[in-house]
């Protein structure tokens, strides 16, 4: 069996300036879009609280929203998640801790009632008080006076006498999950949910996590264009880095354009991409290298065009194949997982594109500038066309 | 057949063999013990046959497939640090009083850890410069102006304390987690103030928040060394045997031991005098340090009588004989009543008592008036002189962890509720299923008998990959399967490349053997360098990569490896065998 019966003879250099200029246009649209829209950052890069609560009755995503509103949390995104009759969904939040700047001004107006202070601070992104009372006090009235504001509190820490007078203490403010889980269980004998999972990542550790992100996006490429310089012409290197780019900024779009949350396994994503979308091209340079050196003398441009037209029916397959293995976690997969392997069908597809269109082309376009380059030497004088 | 395709055969048959045989403990562990019983690795191994591998050799799933919490804690060694700059401040104000130098006084600025010293009277400051600075060697001057100087904490203590205050709160998170009992519990270092807390299996929210919501209590309590209490109640109401508690007695001073906390403290329980309290110590095992061997009883008495809150230091040091101690001083009110104590018991033990465990109980040998007490870890022949020292440094980084906690904040929490795993593992295997299924399906259609040769090889690629997440204790998570099936996608490409070159070759009228020689030859660097890519991308997402993630890039990762193996020597071994050995004038591709 053969997908492809007859020897192609596709003229795919011919067609390589508007395919350049429509990838040009698609991905700088996308960069545009990413710095206007930004991603839909998931809570591990955002920070932020998720929650995943399973009912075991009937109700809507409509139903979970009016109850937290009725409880006080009004930006809460709610969101179901698989088949409606499995009444599981996603409570979003923005913030992780309950401390707000209203909430840390009334704190302290609490505090200030059991005896004048020294000094306030609260922390807002860590969910942190620390104030100086000039006397002595016990954490457990302290603890009333904050909750009694509508704050809930882990822990009041007394942290000792300070120097020059006064004590140190500090409020440790609870989590939003916490409050998620008071607002919806408000009102009932027990609760009417169970607890799938909770994810709650800090705003400092979520921005963390997305530099070291970035950052090995660009670590694998490095290391990736060197073993490519290595291993091939160094004339290779740049039309494969090219290539890696264009793959990881049109994944991206799919990110933008679907709106799907971007977090950590959208990078494992956007790295298998890198990684994967090169295994095409190295397959055309390969065969480029080898017809080289069989049919020496001819242009370049000609050489690649055999290349590809014969390389052809595997690039297609080798995609087709991986793109087949994916096609049960895109039936069965749900949330991260489905992202995960659509937006890999997507690396897969536009990886297969960017090794023939854009990889390959960029080649000849600098061995054309080293043969100008050779020529102007040789001449002395500037070529009319490059 | 030549000789190199016998060894490669045995090779190849060895490998697979050895697979499956490390497959044994992960089939015993999902299809033969129960659920909540898959972590009970002495369980396992007594339900495997005798020659199956040890049970840890069993595929470990990540939290997100079994359940449990994960999370991050930060330390806030900032708060912990402005708080030693303010107490160094004072301590510098005193020496300057205590040596006559003249009188300063002291701002600190918290956010870069500075104090600025004032002089009353400006001629004496290039003497208190002098003496402060040669003194106070933490401290590094910033700059001199006039009769102010301003100095600031090094940055190599900054480091050292922060690296301190994490060991500290490790010390306390590890111990109260003993408390729970809960198996297979990871701590770790992660970056340079993170802790990062991996509990499988655990659901208890509520708990975890204890691990952060309290801060460690330190206590100094009296033992009762001469008590009877022990012995009496040991020969009076004998345990039973298979609860292991035994009687020991050291220095004429009786002590329960058992391997089992709950069972000690069940066994004590109600007997005790009514201003008397029982305490456990946690023997260290020699082996693997953070675990404890066994537990020893204390009877101290009800009454604290101090505090952490007044120890203001403790440092770890050794004495003119090399003998390791640790110098512990306590603060204005807490002397005072460490002089009172040490006065009324000399000769008797004093606990020193951490999250409700004794940590150690040294003798007082003396009175201690002023409130700088040392403590001596004393010679034990079993210990070397380095164990005695590390000792020490424990001891201290207990005092201070109790006396000044660097206080602790959740950076990351993900729990998995235990309902979830169970649909999660159905869901990702029947997504794995369908989508092997389909590639070995097509490639047995696309390339016929070559097709059903690298499909062999992608099932042994399958079982490698498995087996090696078993040997390597990797854990298997929800992305890690995701990784698993998208590896045998990239592996099974191999045979396309080297399958599509042999049809070239034999269209180029090559004959069969030739044909399928060349075609592997000549798609060997391709295959290889694809390979090397990919991996490539792969480790770096392994060392970057934390939780889940880091699931998906092991599967990656030794699923290429495997691939090189299967995709290539595997499947040239089986066809080399129908075109030379059946000497087949055709090869189906």
């Amino acid at each position: 069996m053969r997908i492809i019966k007859k020897k192609t003879n596709i003229d795919f250099i011919g067609k390589r300036r508007p395919a350049l200029f429509i990838s040009s246009v698609l991905n700088l649209a996308i960069l545009v879009g990413i710095t206007i829209f930004g991603f839909n950052f998931g809570v591990d890069f955002a920070g932020g609280t998720v929650v995943e609560l399973k009912f075991d009755h009937r109700v809507t995503a409509e139903d979970i929203r009016k109850r937290a509103q009725s409880a006080g949390l009004h930006d809460v995104s709610v969101q179901g998640i698989g088949s409606a009759s499995e009444n599981s969904f996603l409570l979003r939040l923005g913030g992780v801790t309950q401390l707000t700047k209203e909430n840390s001004a009334q704190a302290e107006a609490a505090i200030r009632a059991l005896g004048p202070i020294k000094f306030f601070n609260a922390d807002l992104d860590n969910g942190l008080i620390n104030f100086r009372s000039e006397k002595k006090l016990d954490p457990e009235p302290v603890k009333q006076a904050v909750e009694g504001t509508g704050t809930g509190i882990k822990e009041v820490r007394s942290l000792g006498e300070a120097q020059g007078g006064g004590n140190d203490y500090q409020v440790v403010v609870s989590g939003m999950a916490d409050r998620v889980f008071t607002a919806m269980k408000q009102g009932l004998d027990k609760p009417d949910f169970i607890v799938q999972r909770v994810d709650y990542v800090g705003p400092q550790v979520g921005k963390q996590l997305r530099n070291k992100g970035i950052m090995s996006l660009v670590y694998a490429m490095v290391m990736i264009l060197i073993y490519v310089a290595f291993r091939f012409d160094f004339k290779f290197g740049p039309g494969a880095l090219v290539a890696m780019v264009h793959d990881v900024i049109m994944v991206s779009g799919y990110f933008l354009v679907t709106r799907r949350e971007f977090n950590l396994t959208s990078i494992a994503v956007l790295l298998t991409v890198i990684g994967y979308s090169i295994n095409d091209t190295i397959v055309v340079y390969d065969r480029i290298r080898e017809e080289m050196v069989r049919y020496k003398g001819k242009p370049l441009p000609e050489i690649i065009n055999i290349a590809v037209n014969d390389t052809l029916s595997r690039t297609i397959l080798t995609s087709g194949v991986t793109a087949l293995s994916l096609v049960g976690l895109l039936i069965f997969g749900v949330g991260e997982i489905w992202d995960f392997a659509m937006a890999m069908l997507v690396g897969i597809i536009v990886g297969t594109y960017s090794s023939v269109y854009i990889a390959s082309p960029l080649t000849i376009w600098l061995d054309e500038r080293a043969a100008a380059k050779e020529r102007e030497a040789k001449t002395g004088m500037k070529p009319k066309v490059a | 057949m030549d000789r190199a395709w016998w060894w490669k055969l045995a090779i190849i048959l060895v490998v697979t063999l050895g697979s499956v045989w490390f497959l044994v403990p992960s089939y015993y562990s999902f299809f033969r013990l129960p659920r909540e019983q898959r972590n009970n690795l002495k369980l396992l191994q007594e339900k495997m046959p005798k020659w199956a591998p040890p049970a840890k050799y069993r595929l470990n799933l990540g939290l997100d497939l079994q359940g449990g919490i994960h999370m991050v804690m930060r330390v806030d060694t900032k708060t912990a640090l402005q708080k030693r700059t303010e107490r160094r401040g004072l301590q510098i104000s005193n020496y300057v009083k205590d040596k006559k130098l003249g009188e300063v006084n002291v701002d600190a600025d918290p956010e870069r850890f500075e104090l600025t010293l004032t002089a009353v009277d400006p001629a004496t400051m290039d003497a208190i410069e002098k003496d402060v600075l040669a003194t106070f060697d933490d401290f590094t001057k910033i700059r001199r102006d006039g009769n102010k100087l301003t100095i600031a904490l090094k940055d190599t203590q900054i480091n050292r304390f922060r690296d301190e205050s994490v060991d500290q709160a490790m010390l306390v998170i590890r111990k109260r987690i003993d408390k729970w009992g809960v198996a297979e519990a990871d701590i770790r270092k992660r970056g340079n103030d993170s802790i990062q807390i991996s509990l499988p299996g655990y659901q208890d929210a509520e708990r975890a928040k204890e691990l952060i919501g309290t801060t460690a209590q330190l206590e100094f309590r009296m033992v009762d060394d001469t008590s009877p209490f022990f012995r009496t109640l040991y020969q009076q109401n004998p345990p039973p045997k298979e609860s292991g508690i035994s009687l020991i007695e050291r220095e004429g001073f009786p002590q329960l031991e058992a391997k089992d906390r709950e069972v000690l403290l069940a066994y004590v329980k109600g007997k005790v005098p009514p201003d008397r309290k029982v305490l456990l110590e946690c023997i260290a095992s020699t082996v693997k340090k953070d675990t404890c061997e066994s537990y020893r009883t204390y009877l101290v008495d009800k009454n604290v009588p101090l505090t952490g809150e007044n120890l203001t230091s403790a440092d770890a040091s050794t004495d003119q004989f090399g003998e390791a101690e640790v110098n512990i001083s306590f603060d204005a009110q807490g002397a005072r009543e460490f002089a009172t104590l040490t006065k009324k018991n000399v000769g008797k033990r004093m606990a020193i008592v951490l999250d409700d465990d004794v940590h150690s109980a040294p003798r007082i040998n003396e009175e201690i008036p002023n409130g700088r007490g040392r403590i001596t870890i004393g010679r034990n022949p079993t210990k070397t002189r380095d164990e005695q020292i590390e000792e020490a440094k424990l001891l201290a980084l207990v005092l201070k962890g109790g006396a000044l906690p660097a206080p602790v904040t959740v950076g990351e929490i993900r729990q998995v509720g235990a309902s979830l795993g169970p649909e999660l593992i159905r869901k990702g295997s029947l997504a794995a299923i369908v989508g092997l299924a389909l590639v070995v399906v097509f490639m047995a259609i696309y390339y016929r008998r070559s097709g059903l040769i690298a499909d062999v090889a992608l099932i042994l690629n399958g079982a490698l990959i498995l087996s090696f997440l078993a040997i390597f204790n990797a854990t298997l998570t929800l992305p890690g399967i995701a990784g698993f099936v998208l590896t045998l996608g990239i592996a099974v490409d191999a045979n396309v490349l080297i399958n599509e070159r042999v049809r070239e070759e034999l269209a180029h009228g090559k004959t069969a053997r030739a044909a399928v020689d060349q075609g592997y030859d000549r798609a060997f660097w391709t295959i290889f360098d694809a390979h090397v890519t990919t991996l490539i991308a792969g480790a770096i997402l392994f060392a970057t990569g934390t939780g889940p993630v880091r699931g998906f890039a092991t599967a990656l990762v030794i699923g290429l490896v495997a691939s090189l193996f299967t995709s290539i020597i595997v499947t040239r071994v089986i066809t080399t065998y129908f075109v030379h050995g059946r000497n087949a004038q055709t090869v189906s591709v």
